[in-house]
């Protein structure tokens, strides 16, 4: 038994710290987010491309690296510490999801080349009270609303759930932009009406669901392990009362419990990850029960490192918000913790 | 990363189970409600668990074999514990002895010291208590007071223990006394008193549950021989650190398999009483998703264990994750029970699968016993994370 990343791992790890350090430190990453009304940078977007991390779950002959669910938390771990805006996570997903159909091996070239930008268009309603009209595919039409589609506004085409198939849809689409406090996600509301073709049944999107837990797990591990550190160098230089503030007994308290959550969240997200790589038997209730826990943990680690803070906690100045928003963000989002509870306890025989 | 167990231990496990359910008579909760019971016979329970176990080379798993152990890695070590706990076996009786002083004689005691101890130890033909805290130090543990005065061949010991788990029940305590009034750390020593000696007297205690598992140890010149003090006089806080070292092992996966099944059995006894909806399964579900958080905590402190690592300051982590856990779970299942949880065992009207009231004041234990959550938080602040300390 081994736990640590092996030797290739914790290459991918440094090297993924390099590259986003370099291309995205966490200035830029703000600028892009707060002025690029794309959110997102396309000239990045290609070196992301060219060094291959948009192609990490698909197989080579499919333009990709073929790499598995730890090698995504590893990346997205990284993802989450360098706050890097963009659809990263939706478009990997979605390319594993075309390439899991067996399809439109040309469109998941395109995307692992970073040529094209298709997400997944998954929600039916924009309150999770499950009463919407679900999305309809019948004789070659594509039918509904989809809400929250992450980026839908820049995508080219998108991967539309329905009841009984998943459906490309290729763009012009009309969208809706609804913006949230998290400028790193744009997400749209998109009116569909479209001819499009069926890629596959929703089955397909049992393993996808578990790689966008471990993903969005993973990103969620790395935005609270960024705002400790924030925190961690902040509260052993400020001073108070004569003394480093990280003296007192009521933040060393809080701070272990913060570090805490974050190491419980890095076992369950890796734990996760390992079983989706291996197929083990309870690959579900870990992938549910690691992206339920990572949403409330890095919510409240991010939390208190505002907290800790203080007043210049709470300003746009400061970066700890872009965490936290993308924190709260990601929660509700790839499976909320809601629904996600709720897979644990399917996935458990409850 | 690689968190399969090997074939090896697979074969280990299945013998395990195999082993366990042709010789666990009862569930350690029926026992534990069984109304013809009481606290000693459950010690008798144990005490005859304990024997059967030894009979069977799984007491003192990670002792070397020449002592009697298995020489079984932290792995094996940790299926065990997650097997009997999936069991359902009762803990054996000799806990305090085997996990702890076991390991002291072992590392630091004097040969004669280990031929006579550790045999009826594992046996359970005596049972040892541990003799740290004091009404004055408890988890200021180096804040004792209880003294040991050498007067030719014997110590002379003064002094108070207090919250001795197995005190009642006992033949022998291990204790930590001051043997140098000004050396705080360097002026302890570690000895083994009889607990019928002349000027030792042990005291029931009565907790929160009602039962009487620990007790206090007082000591009025109470005269033990010197061949009793483990290490060199001074030695008794090393001894202590690297022994206590031991109760820090991967012992979520244990708790992952106990608390499951407590868990399904609230989903069970809510289902049972009309208790649904879904604020009742979202309270389920988060205790299974932290349930499953600590088992993935669990596997990767083994893991680490697997490959070579030593328990470090992070296993302050487990301690605080299962004993807060419980109270939280505990807290959550009164709350779904209802009145109905409240029932004490010996109420026929209770519920027959868990002894939810007990389980609830038990839980209170937890965060405070084996150094508390707060020196918990403190080591991790100190340690791992290396804050300034006042």
């Amino acid at each position: 038994m081994k736990f640590e990343l092996s030797e290739d791992q914790a290459l991918l790890r440094s090297s993924t710290r390099d590259f986003l350090a370099g291309e995205w430190p966490i200035e830029q990453a703000r600028k892009v987010m707060e002025h690029d009304p794309r959110g997102y940078d396309p000239a990045a977007w290609a070196r992301l491309a060219e060094m291959g991390y948009l192609g990490l779950l698909l197989p080579p002959n499919l333009g990709g690296q073929g790499l598995g669910a730890i090698e995504l938390a590893i990346v997205l771990e990284e993802v989450g510490r360098a706050a890097m805006p963009g659809p990263f996570l939706d478009t990997v997903l979605a390319a594993a999801l075309l390439a899991s159909a067996g399809k439109r091996d040309a469109l998941v070239n395109d995307i692992a080349a970073g040529k094209a930008l298709v997400t997944i268009a998954r929600d039916d309603a924009p309150f999770s009270g499950g009463n919407a009209t679900p999305t309809r595919f019948e004789g070659g039409r594509v039918r509904g609303t989809k809400y929250f589609v992450p980026f839908a506004a820049a995508a080219d085409a998108l991967l539309v759930t329905t009841l009984d198939a998943v459906c490309l849809v290729q763009k012009p689409f009309e969208v809706i932009a609804l913006t949230t406090f998290d400028l790193a996600q744009r997400f749209g509301e998109v009116k569909l009406d479209h001819a499009a073709t069926a890629i596959g049944s929703p089955s397909l999107l049992g393993r996808v669901d578990q790689l966008a837990a471990v993903g969005a797990g993973a990103t969620l591990l790395g935005l609270m392990s960024r705002a400790l550190e924030i925190t961690l160098e902040y509260v052993q230089t400020r001073s108070a009362f004569k003394r480093p503030i990280a003296s007192f007994q009521a933040l060393q308290h809080r701070l272990a419990d913060m570090l805490l959550k974050t190491e419980s969240t890095r076992s369950a997200v890796y734990r996760a990850a390992w079983c989706v790589d291996t197929d083990a038997p309870d690959t579900a209730i870990a992938c549910a029960a690691a992206k339920a826990y990572a949403g409330d943990a890095s919510r409240l680690v991010c939390g208190e490192a505002i907290q800790m803070h203080g007043g210049i906690g709470f300003t746009w100045e400061l970066d700890l918000h872009v965490y936290f928003k993308r924190a709260k963000t990601l929660e509700q989002h790839y499976g909320s913790t809601e629904a996600q509870i709720e897979h644990t306890l399917a996935a458990a025989g409850f | 990363m690689d968190l399969r167990l090997t074939e090896q231990h697979l074969k280990f496990r299945d013998e395990l189970r195999a082993w366990l359910t042709a010789n666990l008579a009862r569930p350690w909760r029926e026992e534990l409600r069984d109304p013809n019971n009481n606290e000693d016979s459950l010690m008798e329970v144990r005490r005859q668990w304990q024997r059967k176990l030894h009979a069977a080379g799984y007491v003192g798993m990670d002792w070397p074999t020449e002592w009697g152990g298995r020489g079984a890695s932290e792995v094996e070590k940790s299926v065990f514990e997650e097997e009997s706990a999936r069991a359902d076996a009762p803990q054996i009786v000799n806990f305090l002895g085997i996990g702890l002083l076991g390991p002291a004689l072992i590392h630091h005691g004097s040969e004669a010291q280990r031929r006579r101890f550790i045999p009826p130890m594992l046996a359970a033909d005596e049972i040892w208590c541990q003799g740290f805290s004091e009404p004055g130090a408890g988890s200021d543990l180096a804040a004792l007071r209880t003294s040991a005065t050498l007067d030719g061949d014997h110590f002379v010991i003064n002094g108070q223990k207090i919250w001795t788990t197995f005190g009642p029940w006992a033949d022998w305590i291990f204790v930590l006394a001051r043997t140098d009034s000004g050396d705080r750390y360097g002026g302890i020593s570690f000895i083994l008193c009889k607990l019928d000696t002349p000027g030792i007297i042990v005291r029931r205690l009565r907790q929160i549950t009602g039962e009487s598992e620990f007790g206090e140890v007082f000591f009025e010149d109470a005269r033990v021989p010197r061949e009793n003090l483990v290490g060199q006089i001074g030695e008794g806080w090393r001894i202590a650190m690297t022994v206590l070292a031991y109760e820090r092992g991967a012992m979520s996966l244990a708790y992952a398999a106990r608390f499951e099944r407590d868990i399904r059995q609230l989903a069970i006894a809510c289902r049972e009483h009309g208790r649904g909806g879904t604020a009742v399964r979202e309270k389920l579900g988060r205790l299974f998703v932290e349930n499953e958080v600590m088992r993935a905590n669990g596997l990767r402190n083994l893991a680490n264990f697997a490959d070579g690592n030593k328990p470090g300051p992070e296993s302050s982590f487990e301690k605080i994750f299962w004993s807060e856990f419980d109270k939280r779970f505990r807290d959550v299942a009164l709350d779904l029970l209802g009145p109905g949880g409240l029932l004490e065992r010996s109420s026929a009207e209770a519920r027959a699968d868990v002894d939810w009231a007990r389980e609830f004041l038990w839980a209170r234990a937890g965060t405070i016993y084996s150094g508390s959550s707060e020196i918990q938080r403190n080591i991790i602040s100190k340690r791992v994370l290396n804050l300034p300390q006042i």
